[in-house]
């Protein structure tokens, strides 16, 4: 049969579907191959950032061994301020997950072809944020070592979790969100795994890589199954990210506090999640395309693709911002209204302000097609997201426990070095794994890239390239086609 | 059961090789490619996956199950909060969820691994390392007597090694 092929027409623009899905500069399998394999070899700054992130690592970990030696009044806890920094920063990293799930299987599912290259980073990102995450509710325990209780298991008591709480609703949304995140990246990771155990030289990563790989070898019967069980896992990660921001926003939204008992803060949250997570996304690859060379896999493009997902959130999240005040105008309850006003007029006003600029106006210069195409731009802009989305988790955690409904409640909270240090250990953990991750498995998924890159034909132009450059399509009737 | 594996470059070439061994009904045919392709998938013609049914029973056997544990739970501690009803669905409705996508992704894993008949602990007959490179690659199970005829097909088509493996 036949394998006709035809020039794509269209000249590349950048913001037509097809150009975000091209990668021009790609030509063939073995390139793709030798150029994301390449980042695997470790480096001098690969080690100076690895050696950072496990000393803030050990000063988050030093800092914790002392709370638990004398009790969790060191971590600035003062009533009623008794949520802080740690559920702040739980929300934060839950949030932070969020995208790597929208990125590797909503816009899977999609079939949005700009993850192909940045779903794998996206996806480990989500996996080491929600391990991270997973800490900060244990680090907020008096007495962490007994974690398991929220766990329904026997036991000699015949005791079982309050099903009515939500920090039981919690432990199930997080513990399913961390494995299902999992499995995910490491069902994707099979067939890479094969690919870098075929190439590998060293006979002790040959055998360890061969046992990861499961004894994949590419074959048609793999592929079919593979496939379908890869987009069945996708639709279910779909709602299981919506539900676990929605669980996680419960815990505020069941609480009679001001700002809090309010039915938009699903939505909210989800929103704010994946908005934070772009954000965090961009902070992660626009380094590490340029360090490892992979502008051509990471293209412009793509990042204007992303950046066009992250101003979209931006709004959404500045919309749930207004409605927020909007309720509480409407609502008539005084408190709601006393609450509003105090977060702007009250004595958290600056971190209200940080937060409206970072998340809403800041972002709005995405509009601008130029600066969504320009990687500094976008890559200071991920760090003012990150600041932003950390501070309404603030504004939302603080000002309303510490003006309460009774002015006697009101009180003040302040950070102490043992929540700074646990905060810094934070992004240790995360970036120790990150960067272990980076160096050991491909950081570009090998196998979705050769999708997209032409297959070599023995009736071709070139391996698929015109002489202009431009990939080239396939007619209607393809290869194995029966009409 | 011995067989011949051809390694092929192009796509069009081992796509018109699979064809033409189906015609000649030479055997059961494997293809190996670095990455999965429609147009491969189509000359095989192999049946959908039958990983959904496991999808489908790991979700239901889910959700029950946390429906079943919320509610068990409860009603053997009957603690009456609020005048609220002890078994609750409204808020029991997110364990049967978060547990049916927990059972239901792990059932769905569990029936690639089994229709893929992986982990496998050695490479079968027929494999090639190319073949998760740059490479496709075609076995055919054959008897000898057609080892001969089935070599000359790929051959003919453009394989670029061809060699029989028992």
């Amino acid at each position: 049969m036949a394998t006709a092929l035809k020039p794509v027409n269209e000249p590349r623009r950048p913001n037509i579907a097809t150009a975000d899905v091209q990668l021009p500069a790609v030509k063939d399998y073995e390139q793709v191959d030798r150029e994301i394999m390449a980042t695997l070899h470790p480096t001098t700054a690969w080690f100076i950032g690895l050696g950072v992130a496990i000393t803030f690592l050990i000063i988050g970990a030093a800092a914790w061994i002392y709370q638990i030696y004398a009790g969790l009044g060191v971590a600035g806890y003062n009533p009623p301020v008794m949520w802080g920094v740690y559920i702040i920063t739980f929300v934060f990293w839950v949030g932070i997950g969020h995208a790597g799930t929208l990125i590797s299987a909503i816009l899977y599912l999609f079939r949005a072809g700009f993850r192909t290259t940045i779903y794998r980073c996206a996806e480990a990102m989500t996996v080491f944020a929600v391990m991270t995450a997973g800490l900060f509710p244990i680090l907020h325990l008096g007495r962490p070592w007994k974690f398991f209780w929220l766990i329904p298991y026997p036991n000699w008591r015949y005791l079982w979790p309050q099903f009515k709480s939500p920090l039981v609703w919690d432990v199930f949304a997080i513990l399913t969100y961390l494995t299902v995140s999992s499995t995910f990246l490491y069902i994707g990771l099979i067939p890479d795994i094969a690919t870098l155990r075929d190439k590998e030289k060293n006979p002790v990563r040959k055998r360890i890589l061969s046992i990861l790989s499961l004894g994949w070898r590419n074959s048609d019967r793999e592929w079919r199954h593979f496939a379908r069980a890869y987009l069945f896992l996708a639709a279910f990660s779909t709602p299981l990210v919506l539900s676990v921001h929605s669980v996680v926003s419960f815990d505020f939204a069941m609480a009679l506090t001001p700002g809090w008992h309010t039915t938009i803060f699903p939505p909210y949250f989800v929103a704010g999640a994946i908005f934070s997570g772009i954000g965090m996304v961009f902070t992660i690859i626009i380094p590490m395309r340029k360090w490892f060379n992979l502008q051509h896999y990471v293209t412009i493009n793509h990042l204007d693709a992303a950046a066009k997902l992250c101003l979209f959130t931006s709004l959404v999240v500045g919309c749930a911002y207004m409605s927020e005040w909007f309720v509480a105008w409407y609502s008539g309850i005084a408190f709601e209204k006393a609450f509003f006003a105090n977060r702007v007029w009250g004595q958290w006003w600056w971190s209200s302000v940080i937060l409206y600029t970072c998340n809403m106006v800041l972002p709005l210069t995405l509009f601008k097609q130029s600066w969504r195409r320009s990687p500094t731009w976008l890559f200071i802009l991920s760090f003012f997201i990150n600041i932003g989305m950390w501070f309404e988790r603030f504004v939302i955690v603080v000002p309303s426990l510490s003006h309460e409904f009774s002015p006697w409640q009101w009180s003040s909270y302040a950070p102490t070095w043992v929540d700074y240090a646990i905060l810094a250990g934070s992004f240790g953990w995360f970036s120790m794994w990150f960067l272990l991750f980076i160096k050991q498995l491909p950081v570009i998924a090998i196998s979705e890239v050769k999708e997209i890159i032409p297959p070599k034909l023995k009736r071709r132009h070139d391996h698929g390239i015109d002489p202009a450059g431009r990939h080239l399509e396939y007619e209607p009737t393809t290869p194995g086609e029966s009409a | 059961m011995p067989g011949v594996i051809g390694a092929f470059r192009e796509l069009d070439s081992t796509v018109e090789a699979i064809e033409e061994l189906k015609r000649e009904k030479m055997g059961e045919v494997t293809v190996y490619s670095p990455t999965p392709r429609h147009e491969l998938e189509d000359a095989v013609g192999a049946p959908p996956s039958p990983v959904r049914m496991y999808t489908l029973i790991g979700g239901v056997l889910g959700a029950t199950f946390g429906y079943w544990i919320a509610i068990w739970a409860s009603d053997y501690w009957p603690l009456v909060v609020g005048g609220k009803p002890v078994a609750s669905w409204v808020p029991y409705t997110i364990f049967g969820f978060e547990v049916m996508v927990l059972f239901g992704a792990l059932a769905t894993v569990l029936g690639m691994f089994i229709n893929s008949r992986i982990p496998r602990l050695t490479m079968t007959v027929g494999y090639d390392a190319r073949f998760s490179g740059g490479d496709y690659g075609v076995w055919v199970e054959c008897p000898p007597e057609r080892t001969a005829d089935a070599q000359s097909l790929l051959r003919r088509h453009g394989a670029v090694e061809v060699r029989s493996e028992s």
